[in-house]
């Protein structure tokens, strides 16, 4: 297993509203599923991810609708809304744009300048 | 953010999830976390563990939850309101008195601002009602006695069409009978101009107001009050027919309650078109009284300037009217009130501005004094990990409820204490001034308050959150503290102290006043005196043959004269003719023999009986009274006065020089005048002075002649008995009616004294020095709360020390002396300052309330106050000494 990662300020957020968007997902399966998809290599602090949660769904970028859970549970799913999904577009596109940039220069060696 | 999305923000802020649902998702996410954690291998009670331990209690998930969606300072803020209100409940006493040292401070103020405002800045509804103006006459000899101009039709098309003149109203006022139905009913007409609608630009209740297209028309507008008392306030009234004086008027309209054209001479029952006033008697030359709406741009001495001359002109067409030396002056129309009212009112809101200021500083004192006392609480609160900001928020928080409630109880006795005025002295202001509560002042107000309260909270809040528990905690063991903020308190309560002590010699000076108004000799004795009216029946043409003559209408008055003499109890009885005090007589011009270049001199005529001496109790000085037959003829016998005697006469030569008044003329023919009315009259007699221009105006030069010389279809008899004299009221009726059984006697029979309890210039000195009393009062509350408080709380907070001191042997004097010391010098030092600046401000106050700043009322006051002051000081003192030691150093 590879060095865990911590998120920069911020980004967990975009990362929520990803993983609920490739489907309906409760707090806790939301968490798992970020951790799967990165393959266990960010650690999350539950306190600070529920926040997050909370935030979102204030926001109106998450909906959320009680429902039954794979093991029979009463839990709450998260959907993305409209806005949710505009904002995950634009979050994105501005992380790809400042990854690119930051990558651009940290690539640059001496003699290409 | 775009908007929509600060909306949906706002929406999920305002209507946040539930408690339980929180939670429930929480317990959800819990147990299924405890199963992951199960499947990874750990046993049932370790993983259980580990999930609260990563995730936290359920029970804190809401506070998170109210956090991350950025409710939790609102959340503190109601925790803090909730124990603010709490602490305020445990300790109410103190809560009381600080909430209502500013509720009465508010108040107060609030009311005596917006009573100000209603009276002196905006009392009539009348559209541009600044720029009207009354223009008077003042005569250089007497600048005190303005007189009004009457001006015939020419002269009024004159005055319009000069350049400053907006537009002009003239009016007329005519006493008139409803006729046509029933009893005949006195009405009091106004004859306005037919621009009045437009003049007035008052919107009217019902129909509309008289417009020019009424010119010749007999259309009559009533006035609210008489609308109310004639008609029942019957909605339906527009195009109804009113009779007076036997001719058909249709009703236009009827104006609203704040419109009661005129005041000053007289509020109307019914307004009607000018151009009617042709119609009724002989009107030897149709007179206007004018009132001027100056153009908006025109300042008062331009328009003074401009219209000079042409009332120049004026008194070249009838010199008999002005004076010698005169000049025009545009006064307007509050004047008459601002004169006589606005000193009152300005004195009395100086005295609630000092009321608002000592209830801030009692209400500061109050903060200061138990922020001392929660020194041990704060320490704890600190020492246990609260930051300075919540400290200094929490004790804000509770300022800001103590101001709070104190503004919001200010803002309901504001209402009422506005119309307290009204009520103690009706008649001082504009019968159309309405009290509004003015929203402007009390925000002004309500500020002040709130500002005090963040002021007075933020500074001990400061002081006690300054990060050093470690000093104060051990306080309370050791016993002996110092006394942090000394200085502060006795700055309060010596500038407390100071305002007290000036409200106080105010309110002195007030009363005192009002108490020398109230022995002021009268000149005349109106106790047991009762005066009585009768309208004689101009209408019902049997009764008016026998009474039109003038020996028939003698003959019948002193007929009723007679049978109300011999009412058993009745010791005097005399006929007068609008001759009632306090305001007696009517203005009227004279003529002296002996001096014909003279101006045409003015003094007050009155028309009496030759009892009316006698019944008044007003003394003969030189020559005698006329007799029976003299009176019944009315011709060639007068009067005067001594002040008429000191200004027009020369004392060696006063009796038999002659006089003649021109203005008793039959005017109209239910007016009839003796023979020989405007002949030459011998000055038979002198008489004392009585006021006859109110109770505390100087008396004006007076001439008294028979009632018969000019007789008018009603007459008033003064009546002296022996006590009460409404108590004869019955017995008094039934005599007249011995006499005509269908003979009306007025509902307005009223003693003397009443009448003189009901006049302005006296009711307007009671409420001064009541309202200047209850003002005094409240603060000196206020001032001694304030002393109370700081000794009770420093005594109870050093009861160890106190201990100490005994069980060392200190003897209780001093330990009195010691627990009662800051206040007392605090106190001593504020009533030093108080009486040095009132007697600097002696000098201003006694030219305000045009009479002498007694320096007997200060020093009673100053006593007063230091009596009370020191009980303030020892009472709470005493419980330093009444503490056995013993207990003292067990305390806690």
């Amino acid at each position: 297993m590879t060095k865990p990662i911590e998120l920069p300020q911020g980004t967990l957020e975009m990362l929520i509203l990803k993983a609920v968007s490739l489907g309906a997902l409760h707090g806790y399966g939301i968490l798992l599923r970020i951790q799967q998809i990165s393959d266990q290599r960010l650690e999350i602090l539950q306190g600070s991810f529920y926040t997050a949660v909370y935030r979102l769904e204030q926001r109106g970028w998450i909906k959320g609708e009680w429902g039954e859970s794979e093991n029979n549970r009463r839990a709450r799913f998260y959907t993305l809304t409209a806005a949710g999904k505009r904002q995950l577009k634009s979050e994105t596109s501005r992380w790809t744009d400042m990854t690119a940039v930051v990558a651009c220069i940290l690539d640059k060696k001496a003699d290409e300048i | 953010m775009n908007p929509l999305a600060a909306i949906r923000r706002l929406w999920h802020s305002l209507a946040p999830r539930s408690h339980s649902d929180i939670e429930e998702e929480f317990r959800s996410t819990l147990e299924t976390y405890k199963e992951d954690l199960v499947r990874q291998g750990f046993s049932e009670e370790e993983a259980r563990r580990k999930a609260y331990i990563d995730l936290g209690h359920p029970a804190t998930q809401n506070q998170t939850y109210r956090q991350a969606i950025g409710l939790r300072p609102f959340d503190e803020l109601s925790g803090d309101i909730r124990y603010g209100l709490r602490a305020l409940h445990r300790n109410k006493s103190f809560a009381a008195v600080a909430v209502l040292s500013l509720a009465l401070g508010i108040g107060a103020t609030t009311a005596m601002f917006s009573l100000i405002y209603a009276v002196l800045l905006h009392p009539f509804p009348y559209a541009g009602a600044d720029r009207i103006m009354n223009p008077v006459i003042i005569n250089e000899q007497h600048p005190d006695e303005p007189q009004w101009f009457p001006l015939n039709s020419a002269q009024f098309d004159a005055l319009r069409r000069a350049a400053p003149v907006d537009s002009l109203l003239g009016f007329n006022n005519s006493h008139m009978e409803i006729t046509g139905g029933g009893l005949p009913e006195d009405v009091f007409g106004i004859y306005v101009t037919e621009n009045a609608g437009g003049f007035f630009g008052v919107q009217p209740l019902l129909g509309r107001n008289i417009e020019p297209f009424d010119s010749g028309h007999s259309v009559v507008v009533l006035n609210y009050r008489f609308w109310q008392r004639h008609f029942d306030a019957d909605p339906h009234v527009i195009g109804q027919t009113l009779e007076l004086d036997h001719a058909a008027y249709t009703i236009i309209g009827v104006m609203p309650r704040s419109f009661a054209f005129n005041d000053t001479t007289g509020v109307g029952d019914v307004y009607l078109p000018a151009s009617l006033m042709r119609g009724i008697g002989n009107v030897p030359y149709l007179a206007y009284i004018p009132w001027i709406k100056l153009r908006p741009d025109v300042s008062l001495a331009a328009a003074d300037a401009a219209l000079e001359p042409i009332v120049r002109q004026f008194a070249k067409e009838h010199p008999e009217r002005f004076p010698d030396h005169w000049h025009l002056a545009l006064q307007p129309i509050i004047v008459p009130y601002r004169q006589e009212t606005g000193r009152t009112l300005t004195l009395l809101l100086a005295g609630v501005v000092l009321l608002l200021i000592i209830g801030c500083a009692n209400c500061s004192i109050l903060l200061l004094a138990r922020g001392r006392t929660r020194v041990h609480e704060l320490a704890i609160r600190s020492a246990i990990g609260a930051s300075r900001w919540r400290i200094v928020r929490q004790l804000l928080v509770e300022a800001m409820v103590i101001s709070c409630t104190g503004a919001v109880l200010g803002i309901g006795a504001s209402y009422w204490l506005a119309k307290l005025p009204l009520l103690l002295s009706p008649t001082s202001f504009p019968a159309e001034s309405v009290i509004r509560i003015n929203a402007p002042i009390l925000a002004f107000s309500v500020a002040l308050a709130l500002l005090c309260g963040i002021m007075f909270g933020l500074v001990p809040a400061l002081r006690l959150s300054r990060n050093d528990s470690a000093r104060m905690l051990p306080g309370r063991q050791t016993g002996v503290v110092a006394v942090p903020g000394k200085q502060r308190w006795s700055v309060l309560i010596a500038t407390q102290v100071a305002l007290t002590l000036l409200l106080m010699a105010t309110a002195g000076t007030a009363i005192s006043s009002f108490l020398r108004l109230e022995q002021m000799p009268l000149g005349y004795d109106p106790a047991n005196v009762m005066k009585l009216g009768i309208m004689l029946h101009v209408h019902d043409p049997g009764e008016w043959n026998r009474i039109q003559s003038h020996s028939g209408r003698t003959a019948y008055i002193e007929q009723i004269r007679g049978k109300i003499a011999s009412v058993r109890g009745v010791s005097t009885v005399a006929v007068g003719t609008d001759a009632t005090p306090p305001y007696s007589g009517s203005e009227g011009s004279f003529n002296l023999n002996g001096n014909p270049d003279r101006e045409q001199a003015q003094a007050r005529v009155m028309l009496v009986g030759q009892q009316y001496f006698a019944a008044l109790h007003i003394p003969l000085l030189q020559g005698r009274i006329w007799n029976a037959d003299e009176n019944a003829s009315g011709d060639f016998v007068a009067l005067v006065n001594r002040a008429f005697a000191a200004r027009y006469l020369f004392p060696s030569h006063t009796l038999g020089r002659q006089l003649r008044i021109t203005s008793l003329t039959t005017r109209n023919r239910y007016i009839t005048t003796s023979a020989q009315s405007t002949a030459w009259r011998q000055i038979v007699g002198v008489v004392g002075d009585a006021r006859d221009d109110g109770v505390d105006r100087p008396v004006v030069p007076a001439i008294y002649i028979p009632y018969t010389a000019e007789m008018l279809p009603y007459v008033q008899f003064l009546i002296r008995t022996q006590g009460d004299p409404l108590t004869y009221l019955h017995a008094i009726r039934a005599a007249i009616a011995s006499v005509a059984s269908d003979q009306e006697v007025s509902n307005g029979a009223l003693p003397l004294d009443e009448a003189i309890e009901h006049d302005a210039q006296y009711t307007r000195q009671r409420l001064f020095s009541i309202l200047f009393g209850v003002f005094s009062a409240m603060a000196l509350a206020l001032a001694l709360v304030g002393i109370f408080s700081v000794v009770a709380y420093s005594v109870a907070q050093r009861t160890t020390e106190f201990g100490v001191r005994l069980a060392l042997g200190a003897p209780r004097v001093h330990v009195l002396w010691v627990a009662a010391r800051i206040a007392l010098v605090s106190a001593a030092a504020g009533i030093v300052v108080g009486l040095a600046f009132d007697s600097f401000l002696g000098v201003v106050l006694a030219h305000w309330m045009q009479s002498n700043f007694a320096a007997d009322s200060l020093f009673a006051a100053a006593a007063l106050l230091t009596l009370s002051a020191l009980l303030a000081c020892v009472i709470p003192a005493r419980h330093a000494v009444a503490v056995p030691p013993a207990e003292a150093l067990r305390y806690e």
